[in-house]
């Protein structure tokens, strides 16, 4: 994902204009930023890896003037992070800018194609092809938008472009979103109200296989070679930009759980396509004596849970919370794993094992991050931008990517393949899980318990109904929890199990989990289940049904929803959870 | 965009409330249920909206009397059935447009996010999250990120009775529904489908939950009287003395509560309503224009507009049967301009319709 907005005025604007619109679609992707402005000097264009912010400071273009601007805010999923592969991008003559957000399948062929006619290149995306394309279509003696519809009629996969010639801006939408907003003096064109919505609230919604352009005189829509009457298609929007965003969706927190299945399906496709880098991972894991798994909250519990997965097929796996690296000799191996990919403590638990002589891997979803940067090999989770400060799909994801390199050393990749289906499967649950939450929206207090791969989406349970919810929440091993933890149970106390369907040791977890249960509900417990092919019954319950072997995908949406909902229902924000942080840069 | 807002359907599920009274007009806390999708739509930035009702006129009054500034265009149901009524109003549309079902009580924010969700290209659907009843919902089937159509079982998605659509006339909007394909999001705040009596009573709690106290400087509340937290007191209201409103409840315009009465827990006495001396109302909805009489008891109960309640009128509401409840309780529905004698205790479920009584 990618955010694009354009401007085209009837004055010159300064640049700060624009991007103060683009800072606003930092939410679909941050990793680089690029604008053109066009003004009476000629074009200025301008790229950088890095935030919005950065990329004004950098270049000091704030005050620089034009009447066509262009700025796109980069999510790399393909292709690194670099100065080069940050749009806009340019033909070969410098006179056509072009942005884009989407993905264009059949670049490899039209890259060639246009490189056999002498067009250079300087980057590794997608979207080079579009201006150079344009510029061989004028070459050939056709008109602007000519040229510029002939270049989209080549184009297959989703997209929406924008491209600067002279004063107009073309564009062009397939399945990714554009939206016109028409100001007083102004108009504008961006992936998102939100970009443009302190400016002007008339606006004009884009249809798939719309084209056309906007030039300080007007604006011209075509679709299917008809135009689009533009004034019939306008309307009046009176809500606030930080809602635009998010799609409909309440939270941030909810559109993320809902992007999961997606994100996985991403996750397990960007591993397929990274194979052989893939294959140095696995194979460092396997000459390996020990791996140390390092991370911290979320990214722990998935760590932790892929530690059980290596240590069932009788690999000595660790996981270590990052803080706590001074514990620990050195490991063969080590795997920093982090969302953000600038996770303090783990960064310096990395640099730590890198000086003991241990190598490293990271896990990352912010391509090109510092933890990325500074191992030796990396691995990406690609779940696209999470706003939420509480994990969820990265959960997923991270979760997804250790069961691809388990498969990958130990079974078959393609069992992976059912697993996106899975989680919609669990998503669609999402009554019963407001239900639950209802119920423990009440409480102060619970228990989450688990076995084997329970425990660690146990310890996510509970951390989520902390972290959003306020609710003290405390995660077992269920068989520990006589060991202790059952003294706190009284009448009414909450105690969530866990019920992943795995078979242990040759019988089901549902028949050992019962004897828990009953332990529970003799000292007045309310049990809930959360199941996956669970046999465990309650009042409070929801269960899952599915291909044996894919508990855990089906489980993280619900303990995800079950806290999504609680806090809900306790009147919080989901997305602005107390004393907490996106990115945690300090020790 | 143009919203087409259904508002003809027979309210069967509301029987006997809806007889002679449109449903979508029955009244929640002071606004008909039709004014909340309307409501809703405005402050999402809708100004032009396709009514389609039925040969009664209570919705174009309702509508009328809200002084909502906006083009409204009222148009009769010309076929039957949700298809029918949503064809009829497709001639008044241009090509997107909003379809919402009058029905829905709704925060206006559910209106906003269905503009926000929308992507173009594809239609774009609401979704709620649903427990209770759930074969009396369209469940939605998600896969890929889009809603991929209806399924029997194994979702509790519910469809939201708020969708954007490209003009084209349905053979059949439930089928067209089972195969449809779009944009959709959750929406996890207030909602309701008024189909069944505990959903208007459900969102009567739910519109109520968070309500601060709140007395018009045009009502008229006794020295004596006390007014608990969470009580919304109109214009030209009563309160006798030493009547007691604890909230949350709703005193509708220039409504009268009798001395000694108890007002509680989620009730609302809408407009121009009189309740006697010494009458309890707890969880219940009292429509537009009804009279109770002294010591009656009223709970888990909807009285229907203009009804007339004896004196000393018991309803029980435990143990009653309910197809979308939390709990199980539901007292008496009384239809519209019906009379309940004095002294009847009118046990759970009971339904007293006007012909009757």
């Amino acid at each position: 994902m990618c955010g694009i907005i354009g401007i085209v005025s009837k004055r010159d604007e300064k640049a700060s204009l624009l991007l103060t619109c683009l800072s606003r679609l930092e939410y679909r992707g941050y990793d680089s930023a690029g604008v053109v402005v066009m003004g009476k000097e000629g074009m200025k264009v301008v790229k950088s890896v890095g935030s919005v912010e950065n990329l004004s400071r950098k270049f000091n273009i704030d005050a620089t003037k034009g009447n066509v601007l262009v700025g796109h805010t980069r999510w790399a999923t393909h292709g690194g992070v670099t100065d080069y592969n940050a749009h806009p991008h340019l033909d070969c003559a410098g006179k056509i800018a072009v942005v884009h957000n989407g993905i264009i399948r059949n670049f490899k062929e039209l890259r060639e194609q246009l490189q056999s006619l002498g067009h250079n290149f300087n980057s590794e995306t997608d979207t080079e092809v579009i201006p150079h394309m344009i510029e061989h279509f004028m070459k050939m003696g056709e008109r602007e938008f000519d040229a510029f519809k002939k270049a989209v009629n080549l184009l297959q996969g989703t997209y929406s472009i924008l491209a600067v010639i002279g004063d107009r801006i073309y564009f062009a939408r397939k399945d990714s979103p554009l939206v016109i907003g028409l100001g007083e003096d102004k108009f504008f064109i961006a992936s998102d109200i939100s970009a443009f919505l302190q400016y002007t609230k008339r606006v004009i919604i884009l249809q798939n296989g719309d084209i056309g352009y906007v030039s300080p005189g007007g604006i011209y829509i075509e679709n299917g070679g008809r135009e689009v009457d533009y004034v019939k298609a306008t309307i009046q929007i009176t809500w606030n930009a930080e809602s635009a965003s998010k799609e409909g969706f309440p939270h941030f927190m909810l559109k993320e759980i809902h992007e999961s299945p997606l994100s996985v399906k991403e996750t397990i496709e960007g591993l397929r396509s990274d194979i052989e880098n893939v294959r140095n991972v696995t194979r460092l894991i396997e000459s390996a004596k020990d791996v140390f798994l390092i991370s911290a909250g979320t990214s722990y519990h998935a760590s932790f849970l892929f530690s059980i997965l290596l240590q069932r097929e009788g690999k000595r796996a660790l996981p270590v919370i990052s803080s706590e690296w001074y514990n620990y000799p050195k490991a063969d191996l080590v795997i920093a794993v982090s969302q953000s990919g600038e996770t303090m403590d783990t960064l310096l638990a990395m640099r730590h094992f890198k000086e003991l002589g241990s190598t490293t891997v990271s896990i990352t979803n912010v391509m090109g991050s510092t933890i990325s940067r500074e191992a030796e090999y990396r691995l990406y989770m690609r779940a696209g931008p999470e706003i939420s400060v509480a994990a969820t799909k990265t959960f997923t994801s991270e979760i997804a990517l250790f069961y691809f390199l388990k498969e990958m050393l130990y079974g078959d990749v393609n069992r992976l393949e059912g697993v996106h289906a899975v989680m919609e499967k669990s998503i669609q649950m999402e009554g019963y899980v407001k239900d639950i939450a209802k119920f423990l929206s009440l409480k102060e207090n619970c228990y989450y318990l688990g076995r084997g791969l329970g425990v660690p989406l146990a310890m996510e349970g509970a951390l989520k109904l902390k972290e959003i919810a306020y609710v003290h929440a405390e995660a077992y091993p269920a068989g520990e929890s006589k060991h202790g933890p059952i003294a706190l149970v009284e009448k009414g106390f909450p105690v969530i199990f866990i019920d992943d369907g795995e078979v242990i040791n040759g019988e089901r977890k549902s028949i050992i989990l019962e004897g828990n249960v009953k332990e529970m509900e003799a000292r007045g417990a309310d049990p809930v289940i959360i199941g996956y092919n669970s046999s465990l019954s309650s009042r409070l319950s929801v269960n899952v049904l599915g291909e044996p072997g894919y508990g855990p995908f089906a489980i993280s949406p619900l303990i995800q929803l079950l806290a999504y909902y609680t806090a809900v229902e306790r009147k919080y924000n989901p997305d602005r959870p107390r004393n907490l942080a996106k990115t945690v840069t300090v020790e | 965009m143009k919203a087409v807002v259904l508002a003809g359907g027979k309210g069967e599920g509301l029987y006997p409330v809806t007889q002679g009274v449109q449903k979508e007009a029955v009244e929640v806390c002071g606004k008909p249920i039709v004014m909340y999708s309307v409501s809703g739509l405005y402050d999402a930035g809708i100004r032009e909206f396709i009514v389609v009702i039925n040969e009664r006129d209570d919705i174009i009054n309702a509508i009328r009397e809200s002084n909502v500034e906006a083009d409204f265009e009222f148009v009769r149901q010309r076929q039957g059935g949700i298809t029918g009524a949503i064809n009829t109003g497709l001639d008044y549309v241009d090509d997107e447009y909003i379809l919402v079902f009058g029905d829905i009580i709704a925060e206006n924010s559910f209106y906003t996010s269905l503009l926000n969700a929308h992507q173009g290209g594809e239609p774009t659907f609401a979704l709620v999250p649903v427990s209770r009843g759930l074969n009396t919902y369209g469940l939605a089937k998600v896969e890929g990120g889009k809603f991929v159509g209806l399924t029997e079982r194994e979702s509790t998605l519910a469809l939201g009775g708020a969708y954007i659509l490209r003009k084209e006339k349905f053979d059949d909007f439930s089928l067209y529904l089972r195969r449809a394909v779009g944009n959709y999001f959750v929406w996890s705040g207030l909602w309701f489908d008024i189909g069944y009596p505990e959903d208007l009573l459900r969102s009567i709690r739910g519109l109520l939950s968070d309500a601060k106290t709140t007395i018009s400087r045009r009502a008229k509340v006794a020295s004596t009287a006390i007014i608990d937290k969470g009580v919304f007191i109109d214009d030209g209201a009563v309160i006798d003395e030493y009547a007691v409103i604890r909230g949350p409840a709703y005193i509708g315009k220039n409504s009268y509560v009798g001395n000694f009465s108890l007002v509680r827990n989620f009730s609302c006495v809408e407009r121009n309503s009189s309740i006697g001396a010494y009458v309890e109302i707890s969880n219940s909805s009292i429509q537009e224009g009804v009279e109770i009489g002294s010591k009656s008891y009223i709970n888990h109960s909807i009285i229907g507009k203009k009804a007339r309640i004896g004196a000393s009128v018991v309803t029980a509401s435990y143990p009653a049967t309910l197809i979308r409840g939390e709990e199980n309780k539901l007292g008496a529905l009384i239809a519209p301009l019906a009379r309940v004698e004095h002294g009847k205790v009118l046990p759970p479920n009971s339904i007293i319709s006007e012909r009757e009584s």
